[in-house]
């Protein structure tokens, strides 16, 4: 637990020295929805875009892609990485502690991105906060559980920008499926549908043990 | 140490299958043959449907690769040895093989038979998903200098893979598409005349998963052992 407190710490407060993760990912997110609404065919409203809900989870991808690789990056210099591995502690709490970190920076993104999002697709998210918050946060759980762990990967491969999503993509697929059925149900009449959340919370629960368990092999020295 | 052993147990063990697997994959798969060929055609389909009796069981190899690939990893992470790595790398490739055979006979059957080559179908979505996973496996290894990191990068990423299955499951069913797959294989599902036909090509099928893993871990093996070699002469020349 002292683990986890210290790397979340530690992480904070070089993003709170530094300031360019954050800003580097809301930026992104919200030129990433600058980019989809004009992906629209041309005269579109704004308000009937379909594919709106999946559109906003694609900008909140892709802005967690760019963090998380970040986030082990920085760790190379001064080979910061190497010490975290050498620290007599149990990785996994290294892990949660670096996740945590990781879904914090994310949840900021993705709070801005969601009212500029709004606004841009003329949709009512306002009107479901609470419940879109829940689920955004379930996404955003899943997004970092399984994204931490490969960037911790990513990091040590040549190509590491691109070795990232190339690995993570293909398992999203199960989390984002629920995430935008979630949120379209939530946009169309303020339900959600049957399983999602169950499912959601099913590939957080799976990807945090697994991760927990084997970023062990991932981390060395 | 003698000069012409296999590197490990597993190594021999597929080095001495490599010829009996094959010269029975052999003739199994003349019978197989045989056996499709004499099939009755179809009502509907024609002979068009006969591509099933390659396209099914390479869907089965394709997984059993998979699995493999992932018990390889888990197995290396634990003992930490060296063949076990080679083990899942080598069934990775051949599962990818069959992945690929499975994908590309899809289409060309569902095209004739459907009228549209690839539809929103549970089964075909996660085998394409699954395509996907392991060709990243596959840059992913290829992108790690080799070593111990690159097979514990490779052993972590067979495993998230394989648990990925049963989620992306789900996600497609919540997704909404309805299986046009038949359930399973019980007494029924199989018309009459086909299911020994049906059986032969699986056999055949599986037979040639074991006959290339073999030879895939056997190449490995040599491989493993040729770089050692190599490291082991550069040594010598240094010291002379």
């Amino acid at each position: 637990m002292n683990v986890l407190r210290a790397v979340l710490w530690k992480d904070l407060l070089a993003e709170w020295r530094s300031r360019d993760r954050a800003p580097a990912m809301v930026v992104f997110a919200l030129l990433t929805v600058v980019v989809l609404r004009f992906s629209q065919p041309a005269g579109t409203p704004a308000g009937d875009a379909l594919a709106a809900p999946g559109l906003l989870w694609v900008a909140y991808v892709f802005a967690a892609v760019l963090g998380m690789n970040r986030g082990f990056a920085q760790e190379l210099e001064n080979e910061a990485l190497s010490g975290l591995a050498l620290a007599p502690v149990d990785r996994g709490w290294i892990y949660l502690g670096k996740a945590l970190s990781n879904l914090l920076l994310l949840a900021l993104a993705q709070l801005s991105t969601a009212v500029f999002f709004a606004v841009v697709f003329d949709v009512d998210l306002a009107g479901v906060a609470a419940p879109f918050l829940g689920v955004a946060l379930l996404g955003a759980v899943g997004l970092t559980a399984a994204g931490t762990l490969f960037a911790g990967i990513a990091v040590r491969t040549r190509f590491r920008e691109v070795m990232l999503p190339l690995l993570l993509f293909p398992l999203l697929v199960p989390l984002l499926v629920p995430c935008v059925q979630a949120t379209a149900g939530l946009l169309r009449d303020g339900s959600l549908p049957e399983g999602a959340l169950e499912l959601l919370a099913v590939y957080d629960g799976v990807f945090l043990i697994a991760s927990f368990l084997l970023f062990e092999y991932v981390l060395d020295e | 140490m003698s000069e012409t052993r296999p590197e490990s147990r597993l190594e021999r063990f597929a080095a001495r299958a490599v010829r009996p697997a094959g010269l029975v994959l052999l003739a199994v798969a003349a019978l197989a043959g045989f056996m499709i060929a004499r099939a009755p055609a179809d009502v509907v389909q024609g002979v068009l449907y006969k591509i099933l009796f390659v396209h099914a069981p390479a869907a089965f190899a394709a997984y059993l690769g998979f699995v493999l690939t992932a018990v390889g990893g888990a197995l290396y992470l634990w003992r930490n040895d060296e063949q076990w790595d080679r083990l899942a790398a080598a069934s990775a490739e051949v599962g990818l093989l069959f992945c690929t055979l499975n994908i590309v006979t899809g289409p060309i059957w569902a095209a004739g038979a459907w009228g549209k080559p690839w539809v929103w179908d549970p089964r075909l979505v996660v085998t394409a998903l699954l395509w996907v996973t392991y060709l990243a496996y596959a840059l992913l290894r290829s992108f790690s200098d080799e070593g111990p990191r690159a097979a514990r990068f490779a052993a972590v990423y067979g495993i998230a893979g394989v648990l990925l299955i049963p989620l992306n499951y789900f996600a497609i069913d919540l997704f909404g598409g309805r299986s046009q797959h038949p359930e399973n294989l019980q007494r029924g599902s199989l018309g009459v005349g086909i299911a020994g036909p049906f059986m032969a090509g699986l056999a055949a099928m599986l037979l040639a998963f074991v006959w290339l893993l073999a030879l895939r871990v056997e190449v490995g093996g040599l491989r493993a052992r040729a770089d050692r070699r190599r490291v082991e002469s550069l040594g010598r020349e240094d010291l002379a």
